[in-house]
């Protein structure tokens, strides 16, 4: 991908039971990449690593080009949100908007109280009396409030009712209409990611299985529904993932319409990222 | 750095008024029988030892790895913990200094404060509160981030205790030795504590910045 804002690039960290393994993608300018994966697949353990809070046994991560260890500046094109606060619960907007306002030069205060504004969010009131739902919109309204240019979410919407996070959704779908912007957002909920991202990156097991356009994954991926004899007749190529269930196979294909060209007596359906996700963890991985 | 330092502040100000209470307790309890300097004494380490109050928000907060994503590095981090540790030992000899003064006044108006209670002039009883205190908390910052602030919470009344059963240990050697402590080496040794104390506090915040160099968050 050319004009990458993130590059990662072989990212590798070893601990006792779980390696994350040559972890590579890049963020192109003025999109969304989502990455998904089970609990514990990695995807936090990507972005700390790529934040330098925690080393990295192997790999290299630029932001612009640049190492984010060398050049602290870079930070304040970056604004990041966490699952859950990170601020003590005695505190309340207008203090979180004066501490992040004394660490950024590029705070912008008058947009931070917008986003309060338009979020709902008492300035004066202290966050342990906050839904997780304002606590999460309060991170966002901090992370965006400095002009980012790249906006790192970890599990940001995740224990958020849909309305909600169909509000934050809109955010950040505003946020890369400037085409400078670009988001990296982990979740496993992945109709949030099938709404808004452009790219997908699925890591199972601490390895990258796949960095594809959603739109590829969208248009191109597919489920054959098939019995055992079809399932039979299946070229191997064309298999990524299989699962039996009680009365039939399911297979996951990446090219679906030669599949239906090919398979008469198979019922193909698209593939929705659950689908692909639950599949290539639950089912057998083709080689 | 001036975040860090206003989080700490507005973080402990909730705290204030339980600290208040404490220092005027202890007005009551330690002015007729301490004398304003020990009063400045009880006051500046008490009020340094919020420090690991401060730490314990963090911890809980998971502030650390959200302030290491601002434009704030590590050693940034570990700056701003001995700032807000001067401020507040600073703070605790001011106010033990105010307090002190008035309080001395008011038992003195009652006849309750002994007469000649210290030899040790108020300013300089002041400057080495301020030396001491900040010499307690450092040593317990690091050891806050390396064990955790449970954890670190026991070994900090250690660290407040070793150095003072150092002390006696060495007065009772040399005592033995028939090595008096006259009142003008002491004096001496008081008179040393600032100066020993910014070298203390120096080799404390270099361990304070490579246990943080070493942290994963």
């Amino acid at each position: 991908m050319t004009d990458a804002i993130l590059q990662i690039e072989n990212l590798t960290r070893q601990y006792p039971g779980f390696l994350l393994d040559h972890i590579s993608f890049s963020i192109p300018k003025g999109s969304i990449m989502g990455l998904i994966g089970e609990n514990g697949a990695g995807k936090s353990t990507t972005i700390k690593a790529a934040l330098n809070l925690i080393k990295r046994d192997e790999g290299k991560v630029t932001f612009w080009g640049q190492d984010l260890s060398l050049s602290e500046g870079l930070k304040e094109d970056i604004g990041v949100v966490f699952d859950g606060i990170n601020f003590y619960e005695t505190l309340t907007p207008a203090k979180v908007g004066n501490i992040s306002g004394a660490a950024y030069k590029q705070w912008d205060s008058s947009l931070y109280h917008n986003y309060l504004q338009r979020f709902q969010l008492p300035a004066d009131k202290e966050i342990k009396n906050f839904s997780k739902g304002m606590k999460t919109k309060l991170c966002i309204a901090a992370a965006l409030s400095h002009d980012p240019k790249l906006l790192i979410l970890d599990e940001a919407t995740s224990g958020l009712d849909p309305v909600i996070r169909d509000d934050i959704l809109d955010v950040f779908l505003e946020f890369v209409q400037d085409e400078n912007h670009s988001i990296l957002m982990s979740s496993h909920i992945s109709s949030d990611l099938e709404k808004i991202a452009d790219y997908i990156t699925f890591i199972h097991q601490g390895k990258v299985l796949f960095c594809k356009s959603k739109d590829e994954l969208r248009y191109r991926y597919g489920i054959i529904h098939c019995k055992t004899e079809v399932f039979h007749t299946i070229d191997p190529s064309e298999i990524l993932a299989f699962r039996k269930d009680d009365y039939q196979w399911n297979v996951l294909t990446s090219d679906k319409e030669r599949a239906r060209r090919k398979y008469k007596n198979a019922v193909i359906d698209d593939a929705s990222i659950d689908d692909i996700l639950l599949l290539y963890v639950k089912g057998v991985q083709q080689k | 750095m001036k975040s860090l330092i206003l989080k700490d502040l507005y973080n402990i100000i909730h705290n204030s008024k339980s600290m208040l209470f404490i220092l005027l307790f202890f007005a009551v309890v330690f002015l007729p029988s301490s004398g304003i300097q020990g009063y400045i004494y009880t006051c500046a380490i008490l009020c340094s030892m919020m420090i690991v109050t401060t730490l314990s928000f963090d911890e809980r907060s998971d502030w650390m790895s959200y302030a290491l994503v601002m434009p704030v590095s590590r050693r940034d981090l570990a700056a701003g913990k001995y700032i807000v540790l001067f401020l507040f030992s600073s703070i605790g000899v001011l106010f033990g200094l105010i307090v002190g003064i008035i309080g001395s006044f008011i038992h003195k108006s009652v006849g309750l404060l002994p007469e000649n209670l210290s030899e040790i002039p108020l300013p300089m009883a002041a400057l080495t509160a301020l030396a001491f205190s900040t010499v307690f908390g450092s040593i317990s910052i690091p050891l806050t981030l390396k064990f955790g602030a449970e954890k670190g919470r026991i070994l900090v009344f250690a660290s407040f205790f070793i150095p003072v059963a150092i002390c006696y240990i060495i007065y009772r050697l040399l005592a033995a030795l028939g090595i008096a402590i006259t009142g003008s080496s002491l004096a001496i040794l008081l008179y040393c504590s600032p100066a020993a104390a910014i070298v203390w506090n120096y080799f404390m915040f270099q361990i304070s910045c490579f246990i943080l160099s070493k942290k994963e968050f």
